[in-house]
């Protein structure tokens, strides 16, 4: 079974929180069955994002110029670490009725 | 092996009259495994070639995208049915239906091949439009049902989102060149 690292994007300077910094979470959003699942995915600034694909088809994970997993073939991985409060819809560049939401408080 | 009738698009594009034949003989086109493997091998060939065809004559770049995801995504589900098709030691074999889907591609490219610009990409899609339909179709009334063995059946099952997906994007597209042609 293939596992790469597709892409890793830092979003943003490196931005503590104020106060007591958290300690950052993974979070994997699966994509199967042309979805991704969860839709919406809420995180913590400072928190990583993996995207593993195990459709036959490939994908991308992409929020327009913010980020972009770049394409996962079946079983690779794509991962981003999420610096940038707010929401951010994202999708699949290769198939446009796939859409999600990752949200980071 | 019990299955539904198909209907629709698909009595067009797989229901042929060789198809039909072996209807009448059999009650219904009951296909082997081997002959499964065949069908959906061709049912992805047919669209990774037709979408090279037209790659050089598609003028609207969403539509060119599309062909484009055709080819990738069709390529790697006949990448999986062929490494599957080795491991389990099956032959896929030729039968009516795999011809009758040969025939009905041939006749689309065709009718295409006389086409250019704005024309050409409306009747493309159009075609995609027809023909995801129709193999959703078969998957659901004829394929899935008519396998035997447990894993041809699920990656059957696990193409069915993607051409459902390639269907609505296609979709997409036809409603779009329809308001903007």
């Amino acid at each position: 079974m293939i596992r790469r690292v597709a892409a890793i994007t830092l979003l943003g300077a490196g931005a503590l929180a104020a106060g007591k910094p958290a300690v950052p979470r993974r979070h994997v959003v699966e994509i199967r069955g042309m979805a991704f699942v969860p839709a919406v995915l809420q995180v913590a600034r400072g928190d990583t994002v993996i995207w593993v694909n195990r459709d036959i088809v490939p994908h991308t994970a992409t929020a327009g110029k913010a980020w972009d997993t770049g394409t996962l073939a079946r079983e690779e991985r794509g991962v981003i670490v999420s610096r940038r409060p707010g929401r951010l819809e994202y999708g699949c560049t290769l198939h446009p009725t796939m859409r999600a939401t990752l949200i980071t408080r | 092996m019990k299955h539904s009738t198909p209907s629709g698009l698909l009595a067009l594009l797989v229901l042929s009259a060789a198809t039909a034949e072996l209807r009448a003989q059999t009650g219904a086109p009951d296909l082997s495994d081997p002959e499964v493997a065949h069908v959906a091998v061709t049912a992805n060939s047919i669209d990774i070639e037709l979408a090279r065809f037209a790659g050089p004559k598609i003028a609207k770049a969403e539509v060119r995208a599309f062909a484009n995801t055709m080819i990738t995504d069709h390529s790697a589900v006949n990448a999986q049915a062929g490494a599957l098709a080795a491991r389990l030691g099956v032959t896929p074999r030729d039968n009516p239906v795999s011809q009758s889907l040969l025939a009905g591609a041939a006749a689309a490219r065709a009718s295409l091949e006389k086409l250019h610009g704005a024309a050409f990409d409306r009747a493309y899609i159009d075609r995609e439009v027809g023909y995801h339909q129709a193999v959703l179709d078969a998957l659901d009334g004829l394929l899935i049902p008519t396998t035997e063995n447990a894993e041809l059946k699920k990656l059957l099952a696990e193409v069915r989102p993607a051409i459902a997906a390639h269907l609505a994007h296609a979709k997409g597209l036809q409603g779009a060149l329809a308001a903007k042609p």
